[in-house]
């Protein structure tokens, strides 16, 4: 029988009126890779938030290996053995790399008041090339480095000192393929330690394959633990949404002609060492998706076509002539984009739901003398929100409470509000969870099918491959192949083109 | 991807040199314009030299208030704070008789406690730095009216050895080493620089992110503090004002501290410090020379300084700047 390393001991914890984790209690064994699954706002997040530190814990108790502990911040989370790796950015800009992994652990190389700077390159440098992040200097400044480098020393931070738990939260999502490879390299190498590992995501074919057994919260609610190798994963929908989840998941038609009318038509757009000379037509009514590694290019497309590249070179023109050069111009003839980046890029976070959703309607809601109504401007959101099925006490809570899945509602709510023509939809159901997953797909066929055109940027192939009518492959910021739907296609297809 | 690092790599050390090339290229500049304006009373080494001299006083306060506003905070009291420090460590040398110890330790421990008010207040009040500082102002330059007593206060002549060289440019010099040194060889320098990055996360990782702030104020204090003990002894006697005219002091050293957080991607915000209050002082002391009405002067040197420091941050596309 395995040892336990975590209880987890009726835990609770509140925001306001929101109960964000409800009485929870279960184990964690050592050395198991133990996932945590839910919708989003299932309270995952919250509830390793409490145990890494980031959150004060409301009530109940974690006890690691018989000893209770409650770190008030991640440095006392980390002497507790005790370390997290975060969906987003975590690494601090204006700080070398080396200034970075030690953060908050500096005392050992401060003697007498004083930072000795070589020690901590020289130590830094060490585990770089221990974990074989060789082209990463400890001694460079951090903004150097792109996201996935960072996310790289980001793994380091979190595990150089061997501890007891790493938490896992959502990262994968920020990853390309090979990103997402290491990190499965150092989870298996810190299980094989005897250590744990607590994984989140929302990949439910890579909970099965990367993890040893799976708790699954509902609402804030333990639901139950699960041994990996005895469920499938219609199993684990059904236990996090509650219900079977019916119907079809993908949009289910093959064949269907796309129209010959082009809504929108690239030609030859550069991007300096981000595109190259790329060229496509987005037809009336069609889901088009862009695929590839994180860096092949692919996201820039959306901006790109949205106005929001700089020293794009080439044109993006619609039907009717016009030349989409700037965003006004772009929101202007009805073309909405969510990007990648929400958090930075798409969300206003500390404004209110109702805000974020109304921003870019508030011309179109506007009544005589350009007056804005609040009841107007309330009934718009509140419709919306309800439609994207947003978990909020009301729309005046701030985006910035909501869960990482919330908060991409409310990004696609705006969009949806805008009855926008065009969509340029950058990863729509990143750190989404499945129910909505299947409500923004639905959403998506409809949209189809009322002549709106998609452009769907995805790391995630089975959804491009599910959702849309053709799919572009990019690799090194070019085109490189072009697959239409097909029940045929599979995900090693378009790899073969993505590599 | 090596290469691309070690490209990066490449790049570092010739982003410092460039720094140092752009720099100095805008003192030689701002020095030839000048020169060739008027020839005849501009610009001699001499004159250079005293140029220099009085760059170091703004210099001295620049380098500590750089911890605050790399932190995102900002502080309107730097004149105030001087006034009050100046006209403390004069009463301390001169009236009680302490000489350089009571001119020295008064200005230092006036500047400490200004910063500890400063640091605390705003911790406390939760209110923006900006709005914190500025009510303060008032009650430093209410303060320094009151010990004044209305009346001018002025540094014997035989206390004024950080007016004249050697002493201001080795008191100096042990300033911009102390700033370099918390900088970059104490955790101080490193949580300036993560408290400025993201202080959510620098909470998270367990830095007590008020108490840096606050010692943010206090270490800029101090830093203030030796510049009140370099403007007295350089210009022998300080008046306390009221109703907010300290402000106008505010101007120099902020503008260096600018060239500090310009050229804080080069890496080497201290030394930009020091060059760019050259620099101003050059188009000051050339505008002097010129003998051009003091409007003008006004306009001129604040556009100049603009369009230098647009010119010289590097700012990414796409970035927000606020």
């Amino acid at each position: 029988m395995s040892e336990i390393r975590l209880q987890v001991q009726n835990l609770c914890k509140s925001f306001g009126i929101t109960k964000a984790v409800q009485n929870v209690s279960f184990n964690i064994n050592k050395g198991e890779v133990h996932a945590l699954i839910g919708e989003n706002g299932s309270g995952k997040s919250t509830l390793t938030n409490m145990l890494t530190g980031i959150y004060t814990i409301g009530s109940g108790k974690f006890i690691l290996d018989g000893k209770e502990v409650h770190p008030k911040n991640q440095v006392e989370a980390n002497l507790e053995g005790i370390s997290i790796i975060v969906q987003e950015l975590g690494t601090l800009s204006g700080l070398t790399v080396a200034e970075n992994i030690f953060l908050g652990h500096e005392d050992q190389f401060v003697k007498h008041g004083i930072k000795n700077r070589e020690a901590i390159n020289r130590k830094a440098n060490e585990l770089l090339q221990q974990y074989g992040f060789k082209h990463i200097k400890a001694e460079h400044q951090i903004d150097e480095y792109n996201f996935e480098d960072r996310k790289l020393v980001e793994i380091v931070k979190a595990t150089y000192f061997h501890p007891k738990i790493v938490v896992i939260d959502e990262t994968t999502t920020a990853l390309s393929q090979e990103g997402r490879e290491e990190l499965y390299k150092h989870m298996d190498r810190i299980r094989k330690e005897g250590n744990t590992v607590i994984f989140i995501s929302h990949d439910l074919p890579e909970i099965l394959d990367k993890s040893d057994t799976i708790t699954i919260m509902r609402d804030g609610v333990y639901i139950d633990t699960v041994k990996s190798a005895d469920v499938t994963e219609d199993d684990l929908k059904r236990l996090m949404v509650g219900r079977e989840v019916t119907g079809d998941y993908y949009r289910p038609d093959y064949g269907e002609k796309v129209s010959d009318e082009v809504v929108l038509s690239v030609r030859n757009v550069s991007v300096p060492n981000v595109l190259e000379d790329v060229s496509f037509d987005l037809h009336k009514g069609e889901i088009l998706g862009f695929g590839g590694l994180s860096e092949s290019g692919m996201h820039e497309i959306g901006k790109a076509i949205f106005g929001a590249s700089y020293d794009r070179t080439g044109t993006v023109t619609l039907a009717d002539g016009t030349e989409i050069n700037d965003i006004p111009t772009a929101i202007k003839h009805s073309i909405a984009y969510t990007s990648k980046d929400r958090d930075n890029e798409s969300i206003i976070m500390n404004q209110s739901i109702g805000d974020n959703i109304t921003l870019p309607s508030l011309d179109d809601l506007a009544g005589k003398c350009k007056l804005l109504s609040d009841k107007k401007l309330s009934d718009f959101a509140n419709k919306f929100a309800a439609q994207m099925s947003v978990k909020m006490q009301n729309i005046d809570q701030f985006v910035s409470d909501l869960s990482g899945g919330n908060k991409q509602k409310v990004v696609l709510a705006r969009w949806i509000g805008k009855d926008s023509d065009i969509l340029v939809l950058d990863s729509p159901t990143r750190g989404i969870d499945i129910k909505v997953k299947q409500d923004i797909y639905q959403l998506m066929d409809t949209m189809r099918k009322h002549n709106k055109s998609i452009i769907m940027i995805s790391e995630e192939l089975m959804e491009l491959i599910g959702m849309c009518d053709r799919i572009i492959i990019m690799k090194d910021g070019k085109l490189n192949g072009e697959l239409p739907r097909s029940r045929d296609l599979d995900e090693n297809l378009l790899i073969s083109k993505m590599v | 991807m090596d290469s691309t690092k070690n490209a990066v790599g490449g790049k570092k050390m010739s982003a410092k040199v460039k720094g140092y090339l752009i720099l100095f290229a805008l003192v030689f500049v701002s020095w030839l314009i000048f020169k060739i304006l008027t020839p005849d009373n501009f610009g001699s080494p001499e004159n250079m030299l005293s140029y220099f001299q009085a760059s170091l006083i703004a210099s001295a306060g620049a380098v500590g208030f750089y911890f605050v506003l790399v932190m995102g905070m900002f502080d309107f009291s730097i004149g105030a704070a001087i006034i009050l420090a100046s006209i403390i460590g004069c009463k301390l040398a001169a009236s009680m008789g302490l000489g350089y110890m009571g001119l020295i330790g008064g200005c230092l421990i006036a500047g400490a406690i200004i910063g500890i008010l400063n640091g605390v207040f705003y911790i406390k009040l939760r209110i923006p730095s900006m709005i914190v500082t500025t009510g303060l102002a008032l009650i430093y330059e209410a303060t320094a009216n009151i010990i004044a007593g209305g009346v001018e206060q002025t540094l014997p002549s035989d206390l004024r050895m950080f007016g004249q060289m050697p002493g201001n440019l080795i008191l100096a010099l042990l300033t911009f080493a102390a700033a370099y040194f918390i900088l970059n060889y104490t955790k101080i320098g490193t949580y300036t620089y993560a408290i400025g990055s993201n202080e959510f996360i620098a909470k998270n990782m367990g830095i007590n992110v008020n108490k840096y702030k606050i010692l943010a104020f206090v270490i800029s204090g101090i830093f203030f503090g030796i510049m009140s003990i370099l403007t007295i002894s350089y210009g022998s006697s300080m008046v306390a004002v009221t109703g907010m005219a300290s402000m106008s002091r505010n101007f120099i050293p902020t503008m260096g501290c600018f060239f500090g957080v310009a050229f804080k991607k080069y890496g080497m915000p201290i030394q930009a410090i020091i060059l760019g209050e050259f620099m101003i002082n050059i188009i000051f002391y050339g505008f002097v020379a010129l003998g051009a009405p003091t409007a003008i002067q006004d306009v001129i040197t604040g556009f100049a300084l603009l369009i230098i420091i647009t010119l010289t941050t590097k700012i990414n596309k796409g970035e927000i700047v606020k």
